[in-house]
């Protein structure tokens, strides 16, 4: 026997309230765990950013395109070794038109050089590349939309109005966690082509490969420059930057978040140090008994907090263990399969995990503080007064 | 029926475990409220946009006004038919717009975010009559001039009284006033002359949108086959609160799951909280419960007594977190909205429903938890009672 | 009698304050308990019995007034000293027993040895040895809801002797217990008193308990009798 024991058994000596807390915290821990991944996943765009890519928008608005011409100038740029261009389609599935996905009009010349993280069969690239309305669809999309390779599929346009038609020509899986799988790729020139002549020959974005990602900024703004005297100007930022500005788009809704973990970490506060207070209260009699028989102040608070260190390790325990189904089997599936755009991969951190263990033994022990100091504080005669 | 005094008086006694349990389901509370007052701004603040007797006119396909575009020539067509309301000189009342989305520096951050601006006719003040300056004037048609929003009046870098943005190389608009429309989405958006914004994106004379106010609420189903029939034509008609309906869409389903979600988790947290507590509470109390039932109370009034204290002690937490939750009127809530990729504040909105929704919840929280510990104390023993 | 006596309390004054309220309970109280007595402490409940008790175990400090004890003067130790005190000379017997449930008997009766250096398996067999004195070592295994009231007490009676102190302190030990166990328990205490030579102060209410003290005393008021 020795104190820890001592502080293991009173933690299981009211089961029905242990059981009772226990529960509570790890669904308090559940509900932290999923809310710190949806940050984490949500910054995985961030965090597996391509470090040598560099992309370029118009300087006033994304919305506004750029002359197809500037990607030779790109291309031309020193330390550039590799550039593409895509064009947002934005068209949408007509037998499902509120679900949405992300759908380019790419260079098919390049533009699985520069994202090879897309990675396809290279016979169906080529069979992709011979086909003017070939089509490359992510695997998640590809289930979601019932496609399979050599199926035709319509796309209702929004922004180029009239129906699409397309050949699935191959599924891309990923190679990087950061990559959306539920994206659909097509020709530029199939587009380009089907415009009117005042609307052809541009271009949405460009990327470009470059060659020491350490020069990022130095060569966007070796980009930005070239056109700085043409009619359209340029912003360029490393593919790191972008998903930076993206995720600042969103930040109130980040912060959001954050509040909510903060308050879920209060709730969980104080269900421990109820259930903590409630103990040292019924045992008071028992912290007398202690101090009778010779057992300091400090050694009361020893047991008490080592109980409050016992309770939170269980709970801890258990909320994680109940995270991963609910988390990651769960909602992780769902969000993947359906806001891959916002959620490429929705897996709990290993640094979530151990946050959230460390959080529930701290909050034991915060919780366990104040009940503790208070018994130890108390007179003997006083504690053992309390006895009946 | 055991007097509500006993109650209280048993809830004053256990001062620390009653506020505990109190303040966690008031952060419950506070939360949830929190998240029907965002979901009520969203509506307030998108709803209040769109009125019934306002037709909107789209591109056939496009599904907002940043994705559309219709040639002048059409506009004529669009307002010439008898349901359209007429001004006093016969002009019709409606308003041709063309929208798009600026990317400027965000104030506090070291990123950009999105605005919409909407190049609106030179009468644009008399069209929407709802729309009040608050600071400076109306710009003058032909300057280079803008007015902005309440709601994003700050936020941006050159969004405020006389600072300036860029809008194409060597062209800046100049901020001259600034307006309010009852919390509507407009105050989220920059307005300047149609033909500003038409020439300095390159858009020619495309518009986004025509607006225009029917002579009746009733007559909007005659005009919108009248149009929608003329296939040359190629527009959709939509009443203009239906068009924000569908726009908030997506941002109210993802607010209302992530509500769900976190009411869900947060609920589980508060039960089990209070479960602890009346537990205790109980079994503390046996005694007292033995001599209740010895002096003739019934099994079904020491049920009913022990679930009107937890009610009390859930509704003491709902008050608080009620009250604590209306300071949230204060925040305000920038949001991306999916469909324009640009930002709209919202407002927390505290109307009656949604605190009586909180203290509803709070409530069959109490009950919920209360439920079996008030079982257990209606089940005991006289004797047994009595005699621990 | 030529010893010092074990227990020597000098014009002992101690008062309790509730509130504004002052409630002198032991006023200029002059007590002595020789080496190896067996004394009994009887009086109406209020009298101060139990309040001289906490004052000899070093529970509790006098407002004015001398307190020795083994030798020690106590009234001006700090809480760290008192703890110590009790730790090493004092083995308290409690009414109720005040066992740990979740402690088996032995474990219980190792308890106090957890103040020590003594080693795991030291403390073990002291804590065997101790429950063999009370008769109880095929219990220690046992938990006190296993336990009858009567081997409870015996149990406590082993914690109390365990680190061999040299004076035994008991609060109404018998208060709880059926005539067949009360003469169990204070058989034993007899025992200890005889065998082991150790000083016993026991209050009570009970006439058959006091006879078995070697010396009965009573206090009223806070005043011997």
């Amino acid at each position: 026997m020795n104190v820890v024991s001592l502080a293991a058994r009173n933690v299981l000596r009211n089961r029905t309230r242990t059981i009772l807390t226990v529960l509570g915290v790890a669904v308090a821990i559940v509900a932290f765990v999923l809310l710190r991944t949806v940050v984490t996943a949500w910054n995985v765009a961030v965090d597996y950013a391509a470090k040598d890519r560099v992309a370029t928008r118009h300087k006033v608005s994304f919305v506004m395109t750029l002359p197809k011409r500037y990607i030779d100038t790109i291309r031309g740029v020193r330390g550039v070794r590799a550039a593409t261009w895509a064009n947002w389609f934005g068209a949408r599935d007509p037998r499902n038109p509120d679900s949405f996905f992300a759908n380019f009009a790419v260079d098919h010349r390049s533009y699985l050089d520069v994202f090879d993280e897309m990675q396809v069969p290279p016979a169906d690239v080529a069979a992709w590349k011979a086909d003017r309305r070939g089509a490359i669809v992510g695997d998640v999309l590809a289930r979601s939309l019932g496609v399979r390779k050599g199926d035709r599929l319509t796309l209702e346009g929004t922004i180029f109005p009239g129906n699409w038609e397309f050949n699935i020509r191959g599924i891309y899986t990923a190679t990087r966690r950061s990559v959306d799988r539920s994206q659909l790729i097509f020709h530029w020139d199939y587009l380009n082509e089907s415009l009117p002549e005042s609307r052809r020959d541009q271009i949405g974005w460009t990327v470009a490969r470059i060659d020491d990602p350490s020069r990022a900024a130095e060569i966007s703004r070796a980009i930005d420059r070239t056109f700085d005297s043409q009619d359209v100007q340029t912003l360029s930022m490393s593919e790191r930057q972008l998903n930076n500005s993206f995720m600042a788009m969103f930040d109130t809704l980040l912060d959001a978040l954050d509040i909510i973990s903060i308050i879920i970490l209060a709730i969980l506060l104080l269900l421990l140090g109820n259930t903590i207070a409630m103990g040292v209260r019924e045992r008071t009699n028992e912290y007398g008994v202690l101090r009778a028989l010779g057992f300091l102040p400090r050694h009361v608070v020893t047991f008490i907090v080592g109980e409050a260190v016992v309770l939170g390790l269980i709970a801890g325990v258990a909320g994680i263990g109940l995270s991963y189904p609910v988390v990651e089997y769960g909602l992780g599936r769902f969000l993947e399969e359906n806001m891959g755009g916002f959620f490429p991969y929705f897996r709990i951190e290993p640094t979530t995990t151990v946050a959230a263990m460390g959080l529930a033994v701290f909050l034991g022990v915060v919780a366990s503080l104040v009940p503790a100091f208070r018994a130890s504080r108390l007179t003997v005669t006083d504690a053992l007064r309390r006895l009946d | 029926m055991v007097p509500i005094v006993y109650n209280l008086r048993s809830l004053a006694v256990r001062k620390t475990t009653t506020l505990a349990t109190a303040g966690g389901v008031a952060l419950v509370v506070f939360v949830f409220a929190a998240v029907l007052m965002l979901s009520e701004g969203v509506k307030r603040t998108l709803g209040r946009s769109g009125s019934d007797d306002i037709a909107i006119v789209l591109r056939d396909g496009s599904d907002a006004e940043l994705s559309s575009g219709i040639e002048a020539p059409q506009i004529a067509l669009i307002t010439a038919p008898s349901e359209v309301k007429r001004r006093g000189g016969g002009a019709p009342d409606a308003a041709a717009e063309i929208v798009a989305v600026l990317s400027l520096d965000k104030v506090g951050t070291d990123g950009q975010s999105n605005a919409q601006i909407r190049g609106v006719p030179d009468d644009v003040m008399s069209f929407r009559p709802s729309v009040r300056l608050v600071a400076g004037r109306v710009p003058r048609p032909g300057a280079d001039e803008a007015m902005i929003g309440n709601a994003i009046r700050g936020r941006f870098r050159g969004l405020d009284m006389g600072q300036s943005f860029e809008i194409r190389k060597n062209r800046n608009l100049t901020v001259v006033g600034v307006f309010e429309d009852g919390g509507s989405s407009y105050e989220s958006e920059i307005w300047a002359g149609r033909d500003q914004v038409q020439s300095a994106l390159g858009r020619g004379t495309v518009v986004s949108s025509v607006r225009v106010r029917l002579r009746s609420r009733d007559v909007f189903e005659r005009y919108q086959r009248q149009l929608q029939s003329n296939r040359q034509l190629g527009v959709d008609v939509m009443r203009e609160s239906d068009y924000y309906a569908k726009q908030s869409e997506g941002l109210s389903i993802f607010i209302n799951a992530l509500g769900i979600l976190v009411a869900f988790f947060f609920s589980v947290g508060a039960v089990i909280g209070a479960m602890i507590t009346m537990h205790a509470s109980v079994a503390n109390r046996s005694r007292e419960i033995g001599t209740l039932r010895a002096l003739g109370f019934k099994r079904w009034q020491i049920l009913l007594c022990f679930l009107l204290e937890s009610s009390i002690l859930a509704l003491v937490g709902g008050l608080l977190g009620a009250a604590a939750s209306l300071s949230m009127a204060l925040v305000r809530f920038p949001m991306v909205n999916f469909a324009s990729w640009s930002e709209i504040v919202f407002t927390f909105e505290p109307t009656p429903g949604v605190i009586i929704a909180s203290l509803v919840v709070a409530v069959l929280m109490g009950l919920v938890g209360g439920f079996l510990p008030a079982v257990r104390a209606a089940r005991a023993d006289v004797l047994s009672a009595i005699r621990a | 009698m030529s010893a010092e006596p074990i227990v020597k309390l000098s014009a002992v004054n101690k008062t309790y304050f509730r509130g504004s309220e002052s409630i002198p309970v032991l006023d200029g109280l002059d007590f002595e308990v020789p080496d190896g007595a067996f004394q009994a402490l009887m009086g109406p409940s209020g009298s101060g019995k139990s309040t001289l008790l906490h004052l000899i175990a070093g529970l509790d400090r006098p407002t004015k007034g001398s307190v020795q004890v083994a030798g020690k003067e106590l009234s001006k130790m700090s809480d760290a000293e008192l703890a110590a005190f009790r730790a090493n000379h004092i083995g308290f017997i409690f009414q109720s027993y005040n066992l740990l449930p979740v402690l088996t008997a032995q474990e219980n009766v190792e308890l106090p040895l957890l103040l020590t250096k003594l080693g795991r398996g030291e403390r073990k067999t002291r804590a065997q040895t101790a429950l063999r004195v009370v008769g109880l070592e095929e219990r220690m295994g046992h938990y006190p809801r296993q336990l009858s009231g009567g081997q409870e007490q015996r149990v406590a009676i082993a914690r109390a002797i365990v680190n061999d102190p040299q004076i035994l302190v008991a609060d109404e030990p018998t208060g709880d217990l059926d005539r067949k166990s009360a003469d169990d328990v204070l058989e034993l205490l007899g025992r200890l008193n005889t065998e082991l030579k150790k000083t016993i102060v026991m209050v009570t209410h009970d006439p058959a308990a006091a006879e078995r003290a070697t010396v009965t005393r009573h206090l009223n008021k806070g005043a011997l009798q």
